[in-house]
């Protein structure tokens, strides 16, 4: 079931198009943030496809692979590859260990699967990499939109979705109406080491906001 | 089984690639004390309003006494989430309701501290502009001109980037060296006078005073514990950080407050700082040394002052971003610019309050000097001593009930014996507190503003009860920080 779980449409690739601008592709949220936030992604992507799990009998509890076999996309294995490496790390530190990287490697998948057209190099400056279809761009936004009109808690990844944004504080800046009960109702609907997993970011989140670097 | 004290893998190489060493440490801790703001702004006011050629001494006493503060602080540093506030640790020691009592008296001392750095900014600049351009504003345009700069980096969230900070530390440090070694090569006739080291030229009316003042000189050298998560070791780095910081600031403030008397006389300095303010360092180095120095020096005076306000600004909204966090204080003090990931409402608050209070001071045509960076700076001062003298007590009562294997001197002796000497210091300071204001001995004012504190406290102590009734979930948080977010879900 990983399989058809972890194929599109991704988690990783949905967050990565609500943090950006639909047509220029350039970006809402501060990069650190964006890249906490996409951390997030990735290991939710992987708990909800339960090729991951929080080990609750330690503490802090260690996340680790339960899955032996690593496949899928270049980024999935190199995430997986290194929690079975090392299996007794929290959350929190995998968080900060992949947002060093994940900015690139998502960027360069979505590039890869032709959802993003590569970055221009004009003469003075960079064009980010931009949707290559502004429609599949602005689906996720729109589902999570949808859902808060109606008040109706949508799909546990679209939940995540929704967890994720709050806890990079974006999601006010970035949906169209923004409710926090909905947002904490929506959350709650989740697993326990899905909603571990948006706290820890949202930790996150605040260390790097108070971090003086 | 502990499976964290494996051998360090990848993941542990490469966080540590981005921790903090000791140097860097210190440069955070003695740039927020900004040495030539102190030496050029602080020391000659003091000298002016409490008339006691002490200073130096002074310098030398509260050093010793934050050393010995700092042994309770630094040990409690390794046991506690949220190391830095100083809140954290009243909760985690004495209670969380007089956690929200102390957080409440940080604010008031940080903002008062960052206020008043408005008041020197004007004469700091003024000499220079005169000098070039042969006239300058009013101080109060200065100010809002530094304010305006303060508030939109605040809002960026542009902290003065470490390198920058390093080369002005240096130089700074470096310039107040020769400043002093110019001093000390001019000296009187009367030859050296060693008087300010004596504590006999200390323990004098308006001693209180000078000690508030002097305080708010080793301010910042608190934040050293906020380094703890990102730290190389966190059982030694930030320890040798945090003594290496009071002993530099220590000895170079003590030695820079003396060497200003040398030219003068210890008879001397009082009048001279009267007469010339914060002109006075660069008026001795220009007569020994050459206008051209002379000129560097200034240049760095407000170099230093920005630098200074800048990381004012930005402590302060992350400490209310923090009390926002845990909701100790409204949620939208938690709230973060999603563009620059600033803490964007404790910083607009900071600017807010910056320009109420430099419009206030405009209007009434009140002296910037000596009664807003003075009496701010002694206001803020005097909230450092009731801050450490909590926290030094919260230490005790932390290990009293489990000392985790730490020794008593550590525990009780250091932070016993700190505590002590602070709550003398703070009363003497109360006692002279007229003379810090600059009022009547009998005058109503000496009693308003340290009685600010205790309004603040009363009402921390009330706001803290309040949330234990009304929203236990957000009680349980307090003292957590950015931590507490994730306390609902255990």
């Amino acid at each position: 079931m990983a399989e058809s779980d972890l194929s599109s449409p991704s988690l990783v690739d949905d967050l990565y198009f609500v943090l950006h601008d639909n047509v220029t592709g350039h970006p809402l949220l501060h990069s650190r943030l964006t890249a906490l936030a996409l951390a997030g992604a990735i290991l939710g992507e992987l708990m909800l496809a339960e090729r991951v799990a929080l080990d609750d009998t330690t503490n802090p509890e260690r996340l680790y692979a339960t899955v032996r076999d690593i496949d899928g996309d270049p980024l999935t294995r190199g995430v997986l590859g290194h929690i079975i490496a090392e299996p007794y790390h929290p959350v929190g530190t995998w968080l900060l260990f992949f947002a060093r990287t994940i900015y690139s490697d998502v960027t360069a998948r979505m590039i890869a699967a032709k959802l993003l057209k590569p970055p221009v190099k004009h003469l003075f400056k960079q064009q980010p990499a931009a949707p290559a279809d502004m429609n599949r761009a602005a689906w996720p936004l729109a589902r999570l939109n949808l859902a808060v009109q109606r008040r109706k808690p949508p799909e546990a990844g679209d939940c995540v979705l929704l967890g994720l944004l709050a806890a990079a504080g974006c999601a006010q800046r970035v949906l169209s109406e923004y409710d926090p009960r909905f947002a904490a109702a929506a959350t709650a609907t989740l697993s326990a080491p899905l909603r571990k997993l948006i706290a820890q970011t949202k930790v996150a989140v605040g260390q790097a906001v108070i971090s003086r670097r | 089984m502990s499976l964290t004290q494996q051998r360090p893998g990848a993941v542990s190489a490469a966080l540590a690639e981005d921790r903090l060493g000791v140097p860097s440490i210190v440069f955070f801790v003695i740039s927020a004390a900004a040495p030539l703001m102190v030496v050029a702004g602080v020391v000659p006011t003091a000298y002016t309003v409490t008339g006691v050629i002490g200073v130096p001494f002074a310098f030398l006493l509260l050093g010793a006494i934050f050393a010995l503060f700092a042994v309770g602080y630094v040990t409690m540093a390794r046991h506690v989430v949220n190391a830095g506030a100083f809140y954290a640790y009243a909760a985690q020691g004495l209670g969380r309701t007089q956690g929200v009592a102390t957080a409440w008296v940080a604010l008031l001392a940080y903002n008062a501290l960052q206020l008043g750095l408005y008041g020197i900014i004007g004469s700091a600049t003024e000499p220079l502009l005169v000098d070039w351009f042969g006239g300058a504003p009013p101080w109060w345009v200065i100010a809002l001109v530094a304010w305006a700069l303060t508030g939109v980096l605040g809002w960026l969230r542009v902290d003065v980037n470490g390198k920058i900070l390093s080369i002005l530390l240096v130089s700074e440090i470096a310039i107040v060296l020769l400043f002093d070694l110019g001093d000390v090569a001019h000296a009187t006739a009367a030859g050296f006078s060693l008087e300010g080291f004596t504590p006999g030229a200390l323990f004098v009316p308006g001693v209180g005073a000078a000690l508030a003042t002097v305080v708010a000189g080793f301010s910042g050298v608190e934040s050293s514990v906020v380094f703890a998560e990102e730290s190389k070791d966190r059982l030694r780095t930030v320890p040798i950080a945090t003594y290496l910081g009071i002993a530099i600031i220590a000895l170079l403030y003590a030695f820079s407050a003396w060497a200003e008397t040398v030219p003068t006389g210890p008879e001397g300095i009082v009048k001279a700082a009267a007469d010339q303010g914060t002109e006075l360092i660069f008026n001795q180095a220009a007569a020994h040394l050459g206008s051209a120095i002379s000129t560097i020096g200034s240049v760095l005076f407000v170099t230093s002052s920005i630098a200074c306000m800048i990381a004012f600004h930005n402590t302060t909204a992350r400490y209310i971003f923090a009390l926002g966090r845990e909701n100790v204080l409204p949620s939208i003090f938690g709230r973060t610019s999603a563009r620059t990931a600033a803490p964007i409402a404790g910083s607009l608050l900071q600017t807010l309050l910056g320009l109420i209070v430099i419009t206030i001071y405009a209007v009434s045509g009140l002296d910037p000097v000596t009664k807003m960076f003075f009496i701010f700076g002694a206001f803020g001062g005097l909230g450092l001593l009731l801050l450490l003298t909590i926290t030094s007590i919260s230490v005790i009562v932390f290990f009293a009930r489990d000392s985790r294997g730490e020794t008593t001197w550590r525990t009780r002796i250091a932070p016993g014996l700190a505590t002590v000497a602070l709550c003398v210091i703070i009363g003497l300071t109360l006692g002279n507190f007229d003379t810090v204001l600059g009022v009547e001995p009998d005058s109503i004012l000496r009693w308003i503003l340290p009685g600010i504190f205790v309004v603040g406290i009363v009402l921390g102590l009330v706001w803290g009860r309040v949330l234990k009734s009304i929203r236990p979930e957000v009680y349980a948080n307090i003292g957590l920080g950015a931590q507490a977010v994730n306390g609902g879900i255990k």
